[in-house]
């Protein structure tokens, strides 16, 4: 058990922290976290310009073989990821260089490698992720939008939802039926597509504090080159399920409510309630206590994961449980900060708002990590099933 | 980089599952807790000739020079098999010997402990059951070449076959309750100590002793006059994250046989295990395991390194603390009522879920730490 990093790894840590202090500068007053760069212009232009500030470094392609212009192993992704987390610093395309690329290169052609690797690494196209339809959530394999194969193209018809930052998005990927009479898992394909393609229609749908991050988008015959798949046609349902493998180590949310924790210590430490600062409060204190002793268990296990995934040996239970822990600890954490901000707690961003009204946010913001990639109840279910062997539910 | 465990330790951990499923059956824990002593000589005999007893104490010493590290991997192990008997009471005080003892202090005690030739305890609990400085009062008066103590430690862990017992005492009132504690290395037969077992949850033979009148050399003095309290501070740290590494060991035993026993249960025509509202549980049971893990191997690594750990070290226990009895509550209770029957192992982990939070501070006094550490003021 050695926790301890290279000489080289630490200064690698000590750039990556650089560059994001650097950027955190030059953040917008209306960015508030990762969710907004999906519902303010300002904000998105944030993101991009620190997109490119990552891709003149190569950060974009940590991890990646060399012959695709790749830099540094998993380990660095780490640090990079944590030191993004610490700063708040977006910039890193959750869809497009978190979950398809590590897709790309280990299941698509490299006709399809050579053309979509080279735009994410230089983040110039963003991407959205079209998998939930309305009647296919948990149990994606149900889904009814078809990709009906006709000569060297796809005609795509149906309705997707839940897509974050569709309206934002240069290009989606998605699984859709190709084989409507095939058997449940070897029947859909996994599909590369531009979102400006005639015959997509982008709704955005209010999350339920009114703000728009994510979308429904409809497909109204659809047509798209038939070489834009990745792994074989029929099987995306195996595409899928190695792209849900590229769970993120976790450390990047962990290293984000790290700061978060720091900013409320000094706020308790600064404000006086019953006459004296909170922090003297012994239940604050001890509750504070109790949730820093959570982080830092998540902090443990999000290295134990990123140690697996450097080796490899990453298993589909070890990333569930992360999953579980970061994303609850995110719920638990919301709610004991607005506890203890009291009234203060329920303001939304404006002169009456502590720490920028960022735990208002954080009360209805923790549902996206614990709902979405696969439900806390399904990695439950993955654990039980796959890590402990028990009987699979019929 | 590597979380796995070294070579070393692989080997370590094998060696002691081996040893321990043969010779720690739970026919024979129940055996000691039901016993008077508490421990099994022969047994202890045993460890000492696999170096276990000696196993962090320097080569120099007799001992095997192993990290702190590797200890941890060998307490999981004992505590997956819940071995009972006084070797994490014997450790505390070695990491107190080592930490603050002469050289002579080393040479007389730890090539003994090491052989298995000594037990040692640590007497710091008194009437108010608290961690902190401001619990001790048992005086130990200065008397010519001796002190004097007098006065009654509580929940003294094998107090009852220690040859040797660390007790903390009061000798100044100084500026802070920290200033004026002294830690003296007491013969346990010196006349005017006694001692008596308190029945308690785990039957983990905690003691009442009783000091009346005993004298203790000044020579016995561990560390400085007055300045006590940073030994103690050592123990509590190193003690905290080795009984986590065993309770992390009988967490793994808790979700191993809940997990097991889910697939042979049949009711309503199928294994329990197989309905989600116990599956649910069980992943909840083993990511509360992983959590856990990685958290006390993380403070053992800083221990085993020398880095200041005492943040770490107050997390893991706080932390662990809740788990251990969360994950052997819900191992009794998807067992059903069979899981209470006292014939049942399930209650020996569930039993010592609540020894284990209390040893070495419970959660609040951790907490209460960690709260300091990340800067409330």
């Amino acid at each position: 058990m050695d926790f301890s990093l290279t000489d080289e790894q630490k200064a690698r840590k000590q750039e990556f922290y650089d560059t994001c202090k650097e950027l955190e500068k030059r953040k917008p007053p209306s960015f508030l976290g990762f969710e907004t760069i999906y519902e303010d212009d300002e904000c998105w232009e944030y993101n991009l310009h620190c997109a490119r500030e990552f891709a003149k470094k190569g950060w974009l392609a940590l991890g990646w073989p060399p012959e695709y212009d790749g830099q540094g192993d998993m380990m660095d992704k780490v640090l990079f990821a944590e030191a993004r987390g610490y700063h708040g610093i977006p910039g890193v395309d959750i869809f497009g260089v978190q979950m398809l690329a590590p897709t790309l290169l280990q299941a698509a052609s490299e006709e399809i490698k050579r053309e979509f690797l080279p735009p994410i690494a230089r983040g110039e196209v963003m991407w959205c992720e079209l998998w939930s339809e309305p009647n296919a959530g948990s149990d994606l394999a149900a889904l009814a939008a078809t990709a009906i194969r006709k000569g060297d193209e796809y005609v795509i018809n149906g309705q997707k939802t839940w897509n974050t930052g569709a309206h934002k998005a240069d290009w989606g990927f998605g699984v859709f039926k190709t084989d409507p009479a095939a058997r449940k898992h070897h029947n859909m394909t996994f599909i590369l597509f531009d979102m400006k393609t005639p015959g997509i229609t982008i709704r955005p749908i209010p999350y339920l504090d009114g703000h728009a991050p994510y979308c429904e988008v409809y497909f109204d015959d659809v047509h798209v080159t038939a070489k834009n798949i990745v792994g074989q046609e029929h099987e995306g349902w195996a595409v899928v399920n190695l792209l849900a493998g590229f769970e993120r180590s976790g450390i990047n949310e962990i290293m984000s409510m790290l700061r978060g924790l720091e900013q409320l210590v000094a706020f308790c430490n600064q404000t006086k309630r019953h006459g004296q600062p909170l922090s003297k409060n012994l239940l604050v204190r001890n509750r504070l206590a109790e949730l820093a002793c959570e982080l830092e268990a998540a902090r443990a296990l999000a290295y134990r994961v990123a140690d697996l995934q450097n080796r490899d040996e990453m298993s589909l239970m070890d990333a569930s449980a992360g999953k579980i822990f970061f994303s609850e600890l995110g719920e638990r954490f919301a709610f004991l900060a607005t506890d203890i901000l009291g009234p203060y707690g329920q303001v939304k961003t404006s002169r009456w708002a502590p720490l920028d009204g960022i735990w208002e946010r954080m009360f209805h913001e923790h549902f996206i990590t614990t709902i979405s990639m696969g439900t806390n109840e399904i990695q439950r279910n993955i654990i039980a099933w796959y890590g402990l062997g028990l009987p699979r539910m019929r | 980089m590597d979380l796995r465990l070294t070579e070393t330790q692989e080997i370590l951990k094998q060696s002691a599952r081996d040893f321990l499923t043969t010779e720690c059956p739970k026919s024979l824990v129940r055996e000691l807790e039901q016993g008077e002593m508490g421990y099994a000589p022969e047994l202890w005999k045993k460890m000492a000739e696999l170096g276990w007893l000696g196993l962090i104490i320097p080569e120099e010493y007799d001992g095997m020079g192993y990290t702190f590290q590797d200890l941890a991997v060998l307490l999981e192990e004992i505590g997956r098999s819940i071995l009972p008997g006084p070797l994490l009471a014997t450790l505390t005080s070695v990491f107190a010997v080592l930490e603050a003892g002469t050289e002579e202090q080393k040479r007389e005690l730890l090539p003994k402990i090491a052989q298995g030739e000594l037990i040692l305890t640590t007497a710091l609990l008194e009437g108010e059951g608290i961690f902190d400085a401001s619990g001790i009062a048992v005086k130990a008066a200065p008397q010519g070449d001796d002190f004097t103590i007098d006065g009654t430690k509580l929940f003294v862990e094998m107090a009852h076959v220690a040859d040797y017992i660390l007790c903390v005492t009061r000798t100044n009132t100084g500026t802070s309750p920290e200033k004026g504690v002294t830690v003296l290395i007491v013969d346990s037969t010196t006349p005017g100590i006694s001692c008596e077992v308190i029945p308690t949850t785990a039957e983990d033979k905690l003691c009442e002793v009783r000091f009346e009148n005993v004298k203790v050399p000044k020579k016995n003095i561990l560390g400085k006059l007055d300045e006590g309290w940073p030994i103690v501070e050592t123990m509590l740290r190193k003690g905290a994250i080795a009984k986590c590494a065993e309770s992390i060991g009988a967490i793994q035993a808790c979700v191993d046989m809940t997990v097991a026993y889910s697939k042979e249960r049949v009711q309503y025509e199928r294994p329990i295990g197989a309905f989600q509202a116990l599956q649910h549980r069980m992943a909840d049971m083993w990511t509360a395991m992983g959590t856990s893990r990685y958290l006390v191997y993380e403070a053992a690594w800083m221990e085993s390194e020398g880095l200041p750990c005492a943040k770490e070290a107050s997390m893991a226990k706080a932390y662990v603390n809740e788990v251990y009895k969360n994950v052997a509550k819900w191992a009794v209770r998807l067992h059903g009522a069979i899981a209470t029957s006292a014939d049942h192992d399930i209650p020996l982990y569930y039993r010592r879920s609540k020894a284990a939070d209390t040893a070495y501070g419970g959660t609040d006094f951790h907490r209460e730490i960690v709260a300091q550490k990340i800067g409330l003021t």
